[in-house]
């Protein structure tokens, strides 16, 4: 199909302002009035909290109001974070406000204060009198699952999920194995370390409506923060500002309800905004997994069987791990045919802090560990990193481990063949000391959310009198383009020019919903949406034009702000004067279109079959190291990438995404780890959790392989998540090819590679 | 765990002394009670973060008197005020204090190179300073002084301990000086990091000087692998007067690293620590020398 606007990389709208830094970020308003709000957290990972004195805080001159978790009217919720359908108790978990009797972790909240200044209300935090007594604790997920560990929740196990999927027989399969290769690997937290901390101020409106301009990935947490306080739906209003990253880490609630607390306490503005250091220990961090895997194959370098254990943790609270443990057990395989696979995987509560969200969501863990394997076969077997690969990749047609189909289209041999061969020809080692190396590594993740989740998404255009469209969508833009992607699609349906449409965003109660900005569903979701919505103002123009040019509906096509007829170009109406003439004639100048998303059942047993994912997206990172021998330092010199993204709506900004997933893997790979000794931080500033600079990273060379085939608008697919897959096992592997070792724990620091080296020597 | 809050946790009187007569008398008055503020980036880390208090805050870097590089072919004076930025961009720096030029060149970015300034670095008392090990081995000396008077101090006695120096709560670092390094001398600067412009894992200097195939005077400084910055002059003691051939490198570089004890942190641990030393030791006494003029 020809497009005119989609598939342009045109600078997004909101470029400009933010460049010139006018753009106002949650932090950046305030309110006449307003009070500064701070968070007083526990000092320990494990604790009862015994008693909680706030008299010598509340009697601070400047203090409007210290809580504790006894003044939240609904503390403790069943929650569904964020969900509208029914999902059931294994998807649910408890959302404390804040903390009671038991502390679960480091920096868990544990009071509120709003003061007239932000030094008055920390001044009141030491005032808060806490008396602890510490517990034991557990701080390691296999120690938190025996028999006799420390509860770290109320129930009687730390387990949160468990799943298994069930292909063939593992057994009798590795007995006729050539080869079987066995390996434990684990990967540490990670911080998503967004430039713009946690922030947001909160106000109650004339109308008594609590009111929060918020940074957030979910604008829909609007329905949990009216259940802490025990009020309507429609009495809470979340405002999105301009988000400065995200990256799973404000997908759950941030600051939310704590404003609300505090707003609806004072009924003055309230702002709250974390510092940095607070911001580590206040919201999420990616999953630590341990995972066990055993992979066997015959003498060609065909898998027969895997067998696979991924241990989670959770650590203090359940948030998203079921979810993400459900991705990690349908992404364990791979993208590879294995006509036996036997994976089992729990998720455990530690006292560690609390693992949800994080760009990747379960699919990058067991990536890093299915991509060693592949490359560890692949050398025992004397086959190169693609041979390997196309050996065994899915085709269109093969079936997912739980036995569901593929739709659209599975591109993994040519995203693999296309990233490797742009290496070229291999290059002499550059110094006595410095070896080069290459590495290979592919990739799938779903987008869009579990279908069981029954996702939808809503979008509203209207059509102004001179010719100008204003479009409305709830979409959390977190800077990768999610609006201005609509906004092309507007553009391209209506034939008119880009700044001559305006969208509103990210309101509850002014946008219509579009569900969050996650699980890579944007695109997808509120694309779709926004297409239904265009092609129904288009239907009418259509028929209203046909009427006045006296034309086959058939033989009128949008271009340049005017109805063309096709056979006859000099005959057309400006788009106005349709407009005009639908305006005269009553006839509706708007619509709002909902999309939803295939929908599927919620599991009922812990074995997972059949379809949890509506689609996929598969790309592969190609990468060249190069080590020092004498140091163990590694430079990624270069690094390809190539992913089949069914349709780039703006290629400018789908080269961003796969450039940015590729930074922040060179990051998970090589110098990232947030280090957490008995439940506490000792990374917990920009000064200890290193993240790569712009010197530490090579330019990314982006293929784009346009199938056509996604299920997104034009045949789009998502890549926001699924650009996190590959790096950081092509690094891996290409530091194996480059000095003979194999390192199974990340980050691969120099420490690691260089002691492995020596004895390896020895 | 210290949480950075932002805020400044302890209130402070804020003075601004624009002559270095009046930021000495400042500190003779709230003698124990003032801190100097020069580009703050150490500073103020330490005062968010709770672990440094003061009741007087002196800012001094606007002290237009202190902020100067003199070089008159032999010698180099450097005013303690400078931005580690203009020491960078400094052509005379570039050309004959390769290690100065290359342990500047390391350090932070730009944004923070424009505060910064060299006093700075030094008076903060890191033992891994970058500045400090090029100063070590070009033999540098510092002028202290106060409303009692002036005192010179070589580098070498200038580091007591982690954030200790012998500075005493009255003076300020007024000039930093580098002697006359002699003829057919080369010198140079080595770090690692975690990532680029990072605080060094560990650090080395080296300058020395050639006469013909030999090593004349030699000196050899570590950072990040004690408690202060060091020299090893076991090490140098190895090369000094010997004819330069590569065995001679790996002795030198393997004896530094046998006397070296330095500890695991969060940057690093002491056996990689200690593994390293000897390479970038090795790698600096090369450049050095082919800098001096020497082939190898
Ligand atoms: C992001 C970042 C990266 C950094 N990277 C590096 C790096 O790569 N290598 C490195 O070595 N450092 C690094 N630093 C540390 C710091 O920038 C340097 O040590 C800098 O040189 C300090 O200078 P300043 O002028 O900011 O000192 P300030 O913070 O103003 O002062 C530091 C200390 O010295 C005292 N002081 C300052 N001047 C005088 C004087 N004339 N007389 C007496 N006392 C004085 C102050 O009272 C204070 O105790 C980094 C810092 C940051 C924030």
């Amino acid at each position: 199909m020809e497009t005119s606007v989609v598939g342009k990389g045109l600078p997004k709208f909101d470029a400009y302002t933010k460049a010139k830094g006018t753009i106002a970020y949650a932090d950046d308003f305030s309110l006449p009035g307003m009070l500064y709000a701070k968070v007083l957290r526990s000092k320990y990972p494990a604790a009862m909290i015994i008693s909680i004195n706030t008299a010598r805080a509340k009697s601070l001159p400047g203090v409007h109001a210290v809580m504790t978790g006894k003044d939240v009217p609904h503390n403790n919720l069943r929650a569904k974070f964020g969900q509208s359908t029914d999902i059931g108790p294994n998807f649910e978990g408890l959302y404390r406000v804040l903390a009671e009797e038991k502390v679960r972790f480091l920096g868990e909240a544990i009071a509120l204060v709003a003061a007239d200044s932000e030094k008055i209300a920390e001044e009141a935090l030491a005032l808060i009198d806490v008396i602890y007594e510490q517990l034991p604790g557990v701080f390691d997920p296999i120690e938190a699952l025996k028999q006799d560990a420390y509860l770290v929740g109320d129930n009687d196990t730390n387990l949160v999920s468990q799943f298994k999927i069930r292909q063939g027989d593992v057994e009798t399969a590795f007995k006729s194995a050539d080869v079987i290769v066995e390996n434990t690997y684990s990967v540490p937290f990670k911080d998503h370390a967004f430039l713009e901390p946690e922030s947001g101020v909160a106000w109650v409106d004339e109308n008594g409506i609590i009111t929060i301009r918020v940074c957030t990935q979910v604008i829909e947490h609007f329905r949990t923060v009216a259940e802490v306080l025990g009020i309507p739906h429609n009495h809470v209003r979340v405002i999105g500002t301009w988000v400065g990253g995200g990256f799973g880490g404000k997908e759950d609630i941030t600051v939310e309800s704590f404003l609300a607390l505090l707003t609806w306490k004072t009924k003055r503005p309230v702002k709250l905004t974390y510092t940095r250091e607070e911001s580590f220990l206040a919201h999420s961090k990616r999953h630590p997994f341990v995972m066990k895997y055993k992979t066997g194959a015959t003498k060609d370098g065909l898998l027969v069987a895997l067998e696979t254990e991924l241990i989670a943790d959770s650590g203090a609270y359940t948030y998203l791990s079921p979810w993400v443990l459900l991705y990690a057990t349908v992404n364990a395989a791979g993208p590879y045919n294995i006509p036996n696979v036997k994976v089992d995987t729990v998720a455990v509560l530690t006292n560690n802090p609390f693992s949800s969200a994080y760009r990747g969501f379960g699919a990058v863990q067991p990536n890093f560990a299915y991509e060693s394997q592949m490359d560890e076969l692949a050398r025992i077997l004397d086959l190169d990193p693609l041979t390997i690969r196309l050996k065994n990749c899915l085709q269109q047609g093969d079936t997912l481990t739980t036995g569901a189909d593929f739709g659209g289209s599975v591109a993994v041999r040519e995203v693999a063949e296309k990233a490797w061969q742009a290496l070229g020809p291999k290059r002499a080692d550059p110094g006595k000391h410095i070896k080069l190396g290459r590495g290979l590594a592919v990739g799938m993740m779903s987008y869009g959310r579990l279908t069981f989740l029954h996702d939808t998404s809503r979008s509203y255009i209207k059509l102004e009198l001179d010719g100008s469209v204003l479009m409305r969508s709830g979409i959390p833009d977190l800077g990768a383009g999610q609006a201005q992607a609509l906004v092309q699609i507007a553009a391209e349906e209506l034939g008119v020019p880009l700044e001559k449409i305006k969208i509103f965003t990210s309101d509850t109660s002014l946008t219509p919903l579009a569900g969050t900005s996650t699980a890579t569903r944007q695109l997808y979701m509120s694309g779709n949406a926004t297409l239904k919505a265009a092609r129904e103002v288009k239907e009418r123009l259509i028929n209203k034009a046909s009427v006045m040019l006296k034309a086959d509906k058939t033989d009128l096509k949008f271009e340049n702000e005017k109805i063309i007829r096709i056979s006859e170009p000099d005959k057309y109406l400006a788009l106005s004067t349709v407009i005009g003439q639908c305006s005269t004639d009553g006839d509706e100048l708007y619509s709002e279109a909902q999309f939803n998303a295939p929908f599927t059942e919620v599991p009922v047993s812990d074995v997972i079959t059949g379809q949890t994912f509506a689609d996929f997206t598969f790309g592969a990172y190609a990468v060249e190291v190069a080590i020092d021998e004498e140091t163990g330092e590694v430079n990624v010199e270069r690094a390809v990438t190539c992913y089949d993204v069914g349709k780039a709506i703006n290629p400018l900004n789908v080269e961003g995404q796969l450039e940015g997933g590729g930074v922040d893997s060179i990051g998970y790979a090589l110098t990232e780890n947030f280090v957490v000794e008995q439940g506490y931080l000792k990374s917990h500033s920009l000064a200890e959790y290193l993240l790569p600079t712009a010197l530490d990273v090579p330019d990314i060379e982006t293929i784009l392989v346009e199938s056509g085939a996604g299920i997104g608008p034009y045949g789009a697919k998502g890549i926001g998540e699924p650009a996190c897959n590959a790096m950081a096992p092509a690094i891996i592997n290409a530091i194996r090819d480059a000095v003979g070792v194999r390192i199974t724990s990340l980050p691969a620091t120099p420490e690691k590679i260089l002691f492995a080296m020596l004895s390896r020597i020895k | 765990m210290k949480t950075n809050t932002k805020i400044l946790a302890s209130e402070f009187e804020y003075l601004e002394c624009p002559t270095l007569a009046e930021a000495l008398n400042c500190l003779s008055k709230y003698n124990g009670k003032a801190k100097i503020l020069a580009g703050g980036t150490d500073l103020l880390i330490k005062m968010k973060s709770g672990l440094l208090q003061c009741q007087y805050l002196i800012f001094v870097k606007k002290i237009e008197a202190l902020n100067y590089l003199i070089s008159d072919k032999k010698t180099l004076r450097i005013g303690p005020m400078i931005s580690l930025r203009s020491i960078e961009k400094n052509e005379q720096v570039k050309a004959y204090y390769s290690a100065l030029f290359e342990a500047v060149r390391s350090m932070a970015a730009t944004s923070v190179k424009n505060m910064a300034t060299i006093g700075g670095n030094l008076c903060n008392g890191s033992p891994a300073a970058d500045t400090a090990p090029p100063l070590l081995v070009y033999g540098a000396t510092l002028k202290l002084s106060s409303i009692r008077g002036d005192r010179i101090v070589p580098v070498e006695e200038f580091f007591v301990g982690p954030s200790q120096t012998v500075l005493e709560s009255d003076e300020l670092l007024t000039e930093i000086c580098l002697p006359d390094l002699g003829d057919q001398i080369g010198s140079s600067f080595l770090k690692l990091g975690r990532v680029s412009a990072d605080i060094a894992k560990i650090n080395v200097a080296v300058c020395l000087n050639r006469t013909g195939k030999s090593v004349g005077n030699c000196r050899i400084a570590f950072g990040s692998v004690a408690p202060t910055p060091i020299r090893i002059p076991e090490a140098e003691e190895i090369l000094k007067g010997q004819e330069m051939s590569d065995e001679l490198i790996v002795k030198a570089a393997k004896a530094a690293a046998g006397l070296i004890k330095p500890i695991t942190d969060k940057r690093s641990t002491n056996s990689y620590r200690q593994q390293v030393s000897k390479v970038i030791l090795e790698e600096g006494i090369r450049s050095a020398w082919q800098r001096a003029g020497g082939e190898l």
